[in-house]
């Protein structure tokens, strides 16, 4: 075999695997959900906390959360029923997201349930996973802007431990902007571009 | 002096079809014929006749479900499978000049 057939070998493997790569879109709407579902529960605690109503402040955080969690569940199982073809950077990303949904729930309900931290502490923690989950994503997909983002919850993550904690929270409100929305939003138009929906 | 043989390259792998499919199947854990067809610009019989090759060496599994009601096929590569393709990559590298 010649070296120039070889060559054209490599450049054919190289072609069909960037190509399945781009192929297996990847879609935005749960960073995009995953701002929405936060926001309103702040909302919804900033109310209450203004009618005093400080027993329900909780429930308020499980509510939405539970409620967004169904709601990622059913994406999932629709966007799996759709798909063609299933990719090892797919099954990393789930598998981190996944690992960050377990620890947000062991930092942001267990760990101060138990006592073991103030909710004082919850948003700086929960701002550590996610910029994790964020900048992996960003690393495993080759793209900075996610990196970019995820350096920004952690840089976010400093900024509350200097700032009052009746503010920390407030915080978060321009993280997810930033950090989850607009990647979201980017996502989702270069997925529907591919043709494809979420419906 | 005599000249050095050049390595012989896996001949179930060597065609442009089944070195896409292989190479398709090497970055996913599993893909539908559909996308196949897609990505391998071949017509249905085409790739059914390279899948069927590559499955009877045993270097992809084959799986036929449902979608609903729609009959999916999914391929998969089999580690005998993942492991001729990285030798097949190893043996075109030492064919390419040295200078790549």
């Amino acid at each position: 075999m010649e070296a120039r057939q070889a060559q054209e070998d490599i450049r054919l493997i190289k072609e069909m695997i960037e190509k399945t790569k781009k192929t297996a879109a990847k879609s935005g709407t749960y960073f995009i959900l995953w701002t929405i579902i936060p926001i309103l529960a702040i909302l919804g605690m900033y109310i209450l906390h203004h009618l005093k109503n400080y027993q329900w402040i909780w429930l308020n955080w499980v509510v939405f959360t539970t409620v967004g969690i169904i709601i990622t569940v059913i994406l999932l199982i629709r966007r799996e029923s759709k798909e063609n073809v299933k990719t090892y950077v797919q099954i990393a990303i789930f598998s981190i997201w996944k690992a960050c949904g377990f620890a947000f729930i062991l930092l942001g309900f267990i760990f101060p349930w138990v006592g073991l931290y103030s909710y004082q502490t919850i948003s700086v923690m929960v701002s550590v996973i996610a910029g994790i989950g964020v900048y992996a994503t960003g690393g495993i997909t080759e793209w900075n802007l996610l990196k970019w983002c995820g350096a920004l919850w952690w840089f976010g993550a400093l900024l509350m431990v200097m700032v009052d904690y009746q503010y920390r929270t407030l915080l978060i409100i321009p993280l997810l902007v930033f950090g989850y929305l607009l990647p979201g939003i980017i996502l989702n138009r270069n997925y529907r571009q591919k043709g494809v929906s979420d419906a | 002096m005599p000249e050095k043989e050049l390595p012989q390259l896996n001949t179930v792998i060597h065609s442009r079809v089944r070195l896409a499919i292989m190479s398709i199947l090497i970055s996913s854990k599993e893909v539908d014929f559909t996308f196949l067809k897609k990505s391998t610009d071949t017509t249905d019989g085409n790739l059914s006749t390279h899948l069927s090759k590559l499955e009877e060496v045993g270097f992809i599994y084959i799986k036929k479900t449902f979608r609903g009601k729609k009959p999916l096929t999914t391929v998969l590569l089999t580690d005998k499978g993942k492991e001729a393709f990285r030798e097949y990559v190893l043996t075109l590298e030492q064919i390419l000049p040295k200078s790549h």
